[in-house]
């Protein structure tokens, strides 16, 4: 991928983000750093995809988490709550265009390329849930120690 | 605070209120449980059982030297992600769990957020550069993203005429998919540089219930297995119908040109 695209993608993922964050009805003192969610979090599959050579499970569960743990503080530090920052963070990562070319070549009766598209479609999905997970559970190992 | 008993029922009213909005704008249960948990017992409730998943919030109070108070609330449908609302209502159950205002004020706050509803405007302009964005995101020209953004345009005043009628959820994503799929087909057909698959991804962004999952799967972790699991039928059925859609029209459009 050269640096141009890579470039396109970030200030894509930036008005992305802002666009979901208006359309959610997000207050405007929240709407930077709640669409630099999504850059950082791009960004960072980016990296983790060109280090680790591997474009699918991995390096979209550490960014998942990496933007539960931006939401996360970013709610702490504005008392919010953290729904509001995971949302425009994440979405990146879904993985529309693989559930659309799912589709379509499930149309077109191309079964084998269809099963390769769900399968990495499902395969994101897993990923970002488990990267959430993870932040959650920390989370909760956190509160337990604090309150009890 | 003192309470005599028709107070205790106005509250219980209030919290019922509270959170069928929280799950309106797209809270978690848990939160929604915790708010009325921490509202209940800064009002002084000896014991507070809430029980909520997506369809449902009971909710028994027990204030001392009283008798047990029980109401359950039916929670027919969800309203669409709204972060003001949501914002609004985490800030009211703060200050009022710090310190608790007459519960007649406590009505009248939750009442006035339930009516702000988000404006028109910025859904609009969100859906445009959300979808218009996305589809250059992944890999769409400028071109596609323009055209995206118009559909976008499109897909969010569909979605408000639909809103207000009771079409389900399901219906609503087949509807909106198959519309925007044979608009969609028909202008890359008469306007060849444009890619069709790029435009569509843009769209699709709009419509996948990518919330609703995180959502639901945020639930099954925190220990709501039960929400969390219909939410997460919900959203596959929803995505499902989205696929539904736009297949018939791919179909439609291969049929035609």
């Amino acid at each position: 991928m050269d640096h141009k695209t890579i470039i396109i993608q970030l200030l894509m993922a930036f008005v992305g983000s802002l666009g979901f964050s208006l359309l959610f009805g997000m207050r405007g003192k929240h709407l930077v750093p709640a669409s630099l969610g999504g850059v950082l979090v791009w960004g960072l599959y980016l990296l983790l995809a060109k280090c680790i050579h591997d474009e699918g499970f991995m390096a979209c569960l550490v960014a998942a988490a990496a933007a539960v743990l931006y939401a996360e503080l970013l709610a702490h530090l504005r008392k919010c709550p953290a729904t509001i920052f995971v949302i425009p963070a994440i979405l990146p990562l879904v993985p529309g265009s693989g559930l659309y070319y799912t589709m379509a070549y499930a149309v077109q009766g191309n079964i084998a390329e269809a099963k390769i598209y769900g399968s990495q479609t499902l395969e994101t999905a897993l990923a970002i849930a488990a990267g959430i997970s993870f932040v959650i559970a920390l989370r909760q190992l956190h509160t337990k120690r604090t309150t009890k | 605070m003192e309470m005599n008993i028709e107070t205790q029922a106005l509250l219980l009213d209030c919290l019922l209120d509270l959170g069928q909005l929280l799950l309106d704008c797209g809270a978690e249960i848990s939160r929604v449980e915790d708010t009325i948990n921490r509202i209940s017992r800064a009002y002084g409730a000896k014991d507070t059982n809430v029980f909520v998943i997506t369809s449902i919030i009971s909710l028994t109070m027990e204030f001392p030297e009283h008798e047990a108070l029980t109401e359950t609330r039916r929670i027919v449908r969800d309203g669409g992600t709204d972060f003001i609302r949501m914002e609004k209502l985490n800030a009211l159950s703060r200050s009022v769990c710090a310190e608790p205002i007459p519960v007649q004020d406590l009505k009248k706050r939750i009442k006035s957020i339930s009516n702000g509803r988000k404006p028109f405007g910025v859904q609009f302009w969100g859906s445009i550069l959300a979808a218009g964005s996305y589809a250059v995101f992944f890999g769409g020209s400028v071109y596609d993203g323009l055209v995206a953004a118009i559909f976008g345009a499109l897909i969010c005043l569909l979605q408000i005429c639909l809103d207000k009628t009771e079409i389900n959820t399901v219906a609503r994503n087949l509807l909106i998919s198959l519309l925007i799929g044979l608009g969609v087909g028909i202008a890359a057909h008469f306007a060849p540089m444009l890619r069709m698959d790029k435009i569509l991804i843009g769209d699709i962004m709009l419509l996948i219930p990518g919330l609703a999952m995180i959502n639901a799967v945020r639930n099954v972790l925190l220990g709501n297995t039960i929400s969390g699991l219909v939410r997460l039928a919900d959203s596959l059925l929803w995505a499902g119908a989205l696929a539904g859609g736009f297949m018939i029209a791919l179909k439609v459009i291969n049929l035609l040109f």
